[in-house]
């Protein structure tokens, strides 16, 4: 995905929301790719949506002023302490709702996650391991008598 | 036909439609094409009766479907906007999206995931056997078990139900492992990998599955039963059926009699048209066929079509609804294999002892991690909620679904100040938790957490209710024309010539998937139909 700036789109802020969504949704195996692509899209979104773009506005401001620091310099507990003091918020819950929507819709973050994504191209799990897990004896699958 | 299985681009069941005039009357038109509509259609088409099947969605199939969760989602579901009111947790997380259901050729019967349990005796009896439950709308159905009996006989051999009639079972795959391994531990006797309506060998012209992990995104191969793999293109072969897709009916119309006369639709152009029928049928599924029969009001009847009991849209319910995640500390990789080909009955009778009123089943459940986010805890982020997102591949998960109760303010109506792409006001679900309802989660939450636990979970996720893919009540069956909407043949008790045949007749909604029952119903009331239409009744 491309990133397009758009006019009252900051590279400060997109750097910004890419920290605050990662401070949100950790995952220590992420690497910076799929963090950047949801801001990207958070941006996107902005660029059609007025109040998506007003509240980004504000909210990223305020994330930087409320740690008494730029949230960039703050450690992670920090963070995710700033960001629970701001949860209730509609900036917040934008931020959150559109990152759900993106950051696990992504190709790479299903394969750090281990999924295996579309199947039926390869002829399903019917040879590829369906039944493979080991650690537990095969059940019965016939109904009780 | 196709048949071969995998790698391609998918199989198509194709689907025979000649036209019928649309000012013939000497025909049946069928409102919506899902388990109701697609086979109340194939039972009167084979009875040699001309039939209209009037579909809101596109006509998708095997090679349309994805395996990518939120393109299948954005490209299948009924996502017409809609309205939500009431305590329920969903009106909260997913305030336009109260249901999950299909907007397409086959109806929710292409999204359904496939297990098939039949309903109990006494669960037709719900308002004997529970008795006076405050705040409760409960019922008799007007037919018992016995009655059912043959038709789900028949059902489950038309859909190729696994563990019945010869079919064979389901393999276990690696969620059923974990789910089967947990339940024997527990003490649980009654699991297994079915009643299953998806092939594990070839029949009826379809393939056995490749246990490929996508289900709710439309089945590829049509190894599943659909209406849109199974019941339609038979239907089409007798020669009397007339498919037409994206043909939304915003309008049934009457005589001045009363008896309705036909249906107003708008086409894939936008027009409207009129259908002439001798009979209407209408299976929109819930939300819909309370909303449409609403929309029909007219003079005649103000109060909305077939609706002078006031009970058009009330008793909706929605079934228990609760999910368990647990992560172990070796890989499940649940996805892999069919989605929910494992159940566990033993908690699916009544038993007063448990502190609530009817039963639930536990059955096998897997989510890929877009649609795992975006339901396993709606609300949720922080260390916790990726922590369980990270554990994906240690995953097992388990759906319970059970009965709820029926409330008479439970209930689907038009939200008059809200209007959808056509102009018509959107039906909106009102929806409080009935205590037995809360109850019973509780207990089925703590059941599921146990059958984990006993095989080494190291954590779990209690899940909230999803946007409902089971949909009940909304125009129920009654003996005495001031209870329901419809009598035992889901004939409307105030028109003899309208039937409903989905899960909205369902007087009480048992814990059971509802699928198949609609299916057994909806070939009864064709049978009956059907002999109304050949004696001059109708």
């Amino acid at each position: 995905m491309a990133t397009v700036a758009r006019p009252g789109v900051q590279p400060a802020q997109r750097t910004l929301l890419t920290r605050m969504v990662r401070v949100m949704f950790p995952h220590d195996r992420f690497p910076d790719g799929p963090y950047q692509r949801t801001a990207d899209a958070i941006l996107e979104a902005a660029a059609e949506d007025v109040r998506l773009r007003a509240q980004l506005d504000q909210g990223l401001r305020d994330l930087d002023a409320a740690g008494g620091a730029p949230f960039e310099g703050l450690s992670d507990e920090q963070a995710l302490d700033l960001l629970r003091g701001m949860s209730s918020t509609a900036f917040f819950e934008a931020v959150r709702a559109k990152t759900i929507l993106t950051l696990y819709n992504d190709p790479e973050v299903w394969e750090l996650l281990g999924w295996e994504g579309a199947s039926y191209s390869k002829g399903g799990y019917v040879s590829r391991g369906f039944a493979d897990l080991d650690w537990l004896p095969d059940p019965r699958i016939e109904e009780a008598s | 036909m196709a048949s071969t299985n995998g790698h391609g681009a998918g199989n198509v069941f194709p689907i025979d439609s000649k036209p019928i005039d649309q000012d013939e009357r000497d025909c049946v038109v069928v409102v919506g094409s899902g388990a109701g509509g697609g086979t109340i259609a194939n039972q009167l088409c084979q009875q040699g009766i001309r039939t209209v099947v009037l579909e809101a969605g596109p006509h998708l199939t095997g090679r349309d479907y994805v395996n990518d969760e939120w393109e299948a989602f954005n490209q299948m579901a009924w996502l017409d906007p809609r309205t939500t009111s009431g305590s329920f947790r969903v009106a909260r997380d997913f305030p336009n999206l109260p249901a999950w259901t299909v907007k397409a050729v086959g109806g929710s019967s292409t999204h359904w995931a496939g297990a098939t349990p039949r309903f109990k005796d006494h669960e037709l009896k719900a308002r004997t056997t529970y008795g006076d439950l405050d705040g409760a709308s409960l019922l008799d159905w007007p037919i018992s078990l016995e009655d059912l009996e043959p038709h789900y006989d028949e059902a489950e051999k038309r859909m190729g139900v696994t563990h019945r009639w010869g079919r064979p079972p389901l393999p276990a795959n690696n969620n059923y492992k974990v789910f089967a391994n947990g339940a024997e531990r527990v003490g649980y006797k009654r699991y297994a990998t079915g009643p299953y309506g998806t092939n594990a060998e070839p029949y009826d012209g379809r393939p056995g599955s490749i246990q490929d992990g996508f289900n709710f995104q439309g089945d590829k191969d049509g190894s599943k039963w659909s209406t849109l793999v199974s019941e339609l293109p038979k239907a089409g072969r007798t020669g009397n059926l007339d498919l037409r897709a994206q043909a939304h009916v915003v309008q049934i119309t009457h005589d001045t009699r009363g008896r309705v006369d036909g249906v107003l639709y708008v086409d894939r152009d936008g027009a409207l048209q009129r259908q002439r029928a001798g009979a209407v049928v209408v299976a929109c599924n819930a939300i819909e066929t309370a909303r449409l029969l609403l929309l029909s009001a007219s003079p005649l009847f103000p109060d909305g079509l077939a609706n002078s009991s006031d009970q058009v849209g009330r008793n909706y319910m929605r079934h228990l609804t609760a999910s368990i995640y647990s992560r172990f500390d070796k890989p499940v990789r649940m996805w892999r294999g069919e989605t929910m080909a494992g159940l566990i009955a033993d908690e699916s009778d009544h038993d007063e002892d448990r502190g609530f009123a009817g039963g639930y089943y536990m059955e096998m459940l897997s989510l890929g991690p877009a649609f795992l986010a975006a339901f396993i805890d709606p609300g949720a982020w922080g260390p916790d909620f990726t922590a369980a997102m990270d554990a994906y591949e240690h995953t097992a998960g388990m759906w319970l679904v059970g009965e709820d109760m029926p409330q008479a303010t439970n209930r689907v109506t038009l939200n008059a100040s809200v209007t959808d792409q056509h102009g018509l006001p959107v039906p909106n679900v009102h929806f409080d938790d009935h205590p037995n309802d809360l109850a019973m989660r509780e207990h089925a939450w703590a059941a599921g957490v146990a059958v984990y636990e006993a095989v080494g979970a190291l954590g779990h996720v209690k899940t909230p209710p999803y946007p409902a893919t089971h949909n009940l009540g909304t125009a129920r069956m009654s003996e005495r024309p001031e209870d329901g909407v419809v009598n035992e043949w889901g004939q409307a008790h105030d028109v003899p010539n309208l039937f409903v045949a989905d899960g909205s007749v369902m007087t009480t909604g048992a814990a059971a998937n509802p699928t198949l029952t609609i299916v057994a119903l909806a070939m009864r009331t064709g049978d009956h139909l059907g002999e109304r239409i050949r004696s001059g009744a109708v």
